[in-house]
């Protein structure tokens, strides 16, 4: 069952910095890659081309690791739990250029053709934020 | 793995970038697979990276089970760059004068770590980078 972020969650998801993703391989070993990402309705959505490595393992086992730091205040993080609970085509490239203007304040300058957005439901949540646990 | 460099000497970016005071990601597998991800203090030196933790915390557990660690350096000016570092745990030594936490707090606050838990045991890690994926190659 999808875990409720705190209010403090809530409030560190909507600041500004990247996602650092971690997905399995079939051979157990662990891709780790930044990405942009936005939490709404408590489900994190990220967006990549279908060719990514880490939507192919993501597909074979859903679990995914966020690591979410403030650049600013390294002791301030989360790690987040989670599994891909849906994806979609990104017709038009809507939701990269919204992520876009979330952490560029432009438009998407590359292309948005192909691309892809995935909805990641939170199982847990690690770190400073809440507390240890 | 497609694109992939071996790390027998890292690149001047990614050893510029490892200059900086700045987090080094690790991810390490727990027992029942999935990935656990830790934002650590590190050095790089002689061609190794220096990690240290406390024996109680799970990383360094799951690190002793599979060796195999996935590390992400990041740009913190410019997210696009980044280095993904696939290594591999070469050894593990005790720390019982926490003389290499105080090396790593000094090079992340300035000053020496914190007083140490009563039954706190600092162990440094020493990794072997192998491969070197991402856009800072």
């Amino acid at each position: 069952m999808a875990l409720e972020l705190s209010p403090k969650m809530q409030a560190f998801t909507q600041e500004v910095f990247p996602a650092f993703i971690g997905t399995a391989r079939k051979n157990g070993s662990v891709e780790l890659v930044p990405v942009w990402f936005e939490q709404k309705d408590g489900s994190f959505w990220i967006n990549g081309g279908t060719n990514r490595g880490w939507f192919k393992h993501l597909q074979r086992d859903p679990r995914i690791t966020l690591l979410l730091v403030d650049p600013k205040q390294m002791f301030r993080w989360a790690q987040v739990e989670g599994r891909m609970v849906n994806w979609a085509e990104d017709p038009g490239g809507e939701h990269i250029n919204h992520l876009s203007h979330r952490y560029l304040g432009h438009d998407y300058q590359n292309p948005r053709t192909g691309r892809i957005k995935i909805q990641i439901e939170p199982l847990r949540v690690i770190g400073s934020i809440d507390g240890w646990r | 793995m497609a694109g992939a460099k071996m790390a027998s000497a890292l690149s001047p970016a990614v050893q510029k970038l490892a200059a900086m005071p700045i987090l080094l990601t690790i991810a390490t597998k727990r027992a029942d697979g999935s990935v656990q991800l830790n934002p650590v203090w590190f050095e790089l030196r002689d061609g190794f990276i220096w990690l240290n933790s406390n024996t109680s915390r799970t990383w360094p557990k799951n690190l002793q089970r599979d060796r195999d660690v996935t590390m992400l350096l990041v740009d913190p000016k410019v997210p696009d760059r980044y280095a993904q570092i696939h290594g591999r745990l070469v050894s593990l030594i005790p720390d019982p004068q926490h003389e290499f936490i105080d090396r790593l707090a000094e090079r992340y606050t300035g000053k020496k770590f914190r007083d140490l838990e009563p039954d706190e045991h600092r162990i440094t890690l020493k990794i072997q980078p192998v491969t070197v994926t991402g856009a800072l190659i």
